[in-house]
């Protein structure tokens, strides 16, 4: 493993032009190359949780909105 | 003359709203001829970086979906009031929560101990929950803090224009738009929308002597063959009454009681209690323990009063588990 102090990074914050949210780091050595990339995903809604114990039909009116 | 600068955002949302601004067909090439479009991340690649390099109220008019669930939405939602003159919000999300707010019955540790260890479709078996810094061996990662509640936009920023609905129907959107790029909008704060309820837009008439013997699921749905009869009138939950017009009252046309994504009416404080006064009062009970027998068989009334609005509620969310 490269030593942290020599890392690069690259954030691509926010990733765009889809559906949803994410960001990707990137990590660089000192000739620039990728060492590693990590795509983080900073969002959570929690649908699983609250559709519990919800009339089934109601989730055909609910989930369309994920 | 320098076009108006235009942002979109989205923070808690699924992306509805987005699409139903691309929804409004050819007129999106107006739109996006008439104006300059800084920053939308669901159709164009400007990054958090850009938007913090703007000038303070750089922005005409910055467009804002999705409700508040975690840190990097109110950073960026008061980086963009900032930078923003005018701050509309879109959708009932953004305005009042929405459905993901039916989170706010639960607090952060339960959503994330059931998403993380309990659905059946995870496997995690070492049991790590989601951190907001987690060290790396390359360096340190980030992610946002998760909230105990989904907060509505003005519970945490200014806005001065709300245009609701869940999705927003394109043609409230190109109203608000046309107004704004006009320059009539209204003086602030206001809503874009119909005038009166979702009652007052629909085909079906409500008959003031009806009385509901037992109040039914839409599982149990028929509509019917009478199509002028009112749908609440039959015993279904249609929230038309404590809803704010402007949808054209699109579901019950396709035989589905309204469910409120509109969001209350002008001058109505709690839109769930409101309707729950249209419920009691057609409750065919001629004592209050029967009354309450009946309202007592409706599954999941937070659900079906407040489905939309949890953190505008005087209920306000969270039951004990
Ligand atoms: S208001 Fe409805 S359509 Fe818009 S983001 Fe929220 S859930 Fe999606
Ligand atoms: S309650 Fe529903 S079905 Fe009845 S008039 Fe109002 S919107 Fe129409």
């Amino acid at each position: 493993m490269k030593s942290v102090k020599s890392m690069q990074r690259i954030s691509i914050d926010p990733i765009t032009r889809l559906e949803g949210h994410g960001k990707i780091e990137i990590f660089l050595d000192e000739n620039g190359e990728v060492v590693n990339a990590y795509f983080q995903v900073p969002e959570l809604r929690g649908f699983e949780k609250f559709c519990q114990g919800r009339p089934v039909e109601e989730l055909a009116r609910i989930v369309p909105r994920i | 003359m320098a076009k108006p600068k235009v942002a979109v955002y989205w923070s808690a949302a699924c992306g509805g709203c987005d699409v139903k601004v691309l929804d409004t067909n050819e007129k999106i090439l107006d739109i996006a001829a008439a104006v300059d479009l800084l920053f939308w991340p669901i159709a164009l690649d400007f990054k958090y970086k850009d938007v913090e390099e703007m000038a303070d109220r750089e922005i005409d008019l910055c467009i804002i979906n999705g409700g508040i669930r975690n840190s990097e939405q109110e950073h960026i939602v008061k980086l963009l009031r900032r930078k923003s003159k005018v701050v509309a919000a879109l959708g009932a999300c953004a305005i009042s929560g929405g459905i993901p707010a039916l989170a706010n019955l639960y607090d952060a540790q339960s959503i994330l101990d059931y998403v993380y260890h309990k659905t059946t479709s995870i496997d995690n078996f070492q049991g790590p929950l989601p951190q907001p810094e987690y060290d790396a061996p390359e360096g340190r990662l980030t992610i946002p803090k998760f909230y105990d509640s989904v907060f509505a936009l003005d519970q945490m920023i200014d806005v001065q224009y709300y245009i609701p609905g869940c999705p927003p129907p394109p043609s409230l959107i190109v109203k608000a738009l046309t107004a704004f790029l006009q320059g009539t909008l209204p003086p602030p704060p206001a809503t874009v929308a119909g005038e009166g309820s979702v009652c007052d837009e629909c085909p079906r008439e409500r008959n003031r002597e009806a009385k509901v013997k037992k109040w039914k699921r839409i599982a149990q749905f028929t509509p019917p063959a009478d199509t002028k009869k009112c749908l609440l009138d039959e015993g279904f939950f249609c929230l038309g009454p404590a809803t704010q017009a402007g949808c054209e009252a699109l579901c019950i046309k396709a035989n589905i009681p309204c469910e409120g994504c509109m969001g209350k009416p002008q001058g109505v404080t709690d839109r769930g209690s409101k309707m729950l006064s249209y419920i009691a009062s057609l409750t065919d009970a001629s004592t209050e323990e029967e009354a309450k027998k009946i309202l007592n068989d409706v599954v999941d009334q937070a659900g079906l009063l407040y489905r939309f609005d949890l953190p505008k509620s005087l209920i306000g969310g969270r039951r004990k588990e």
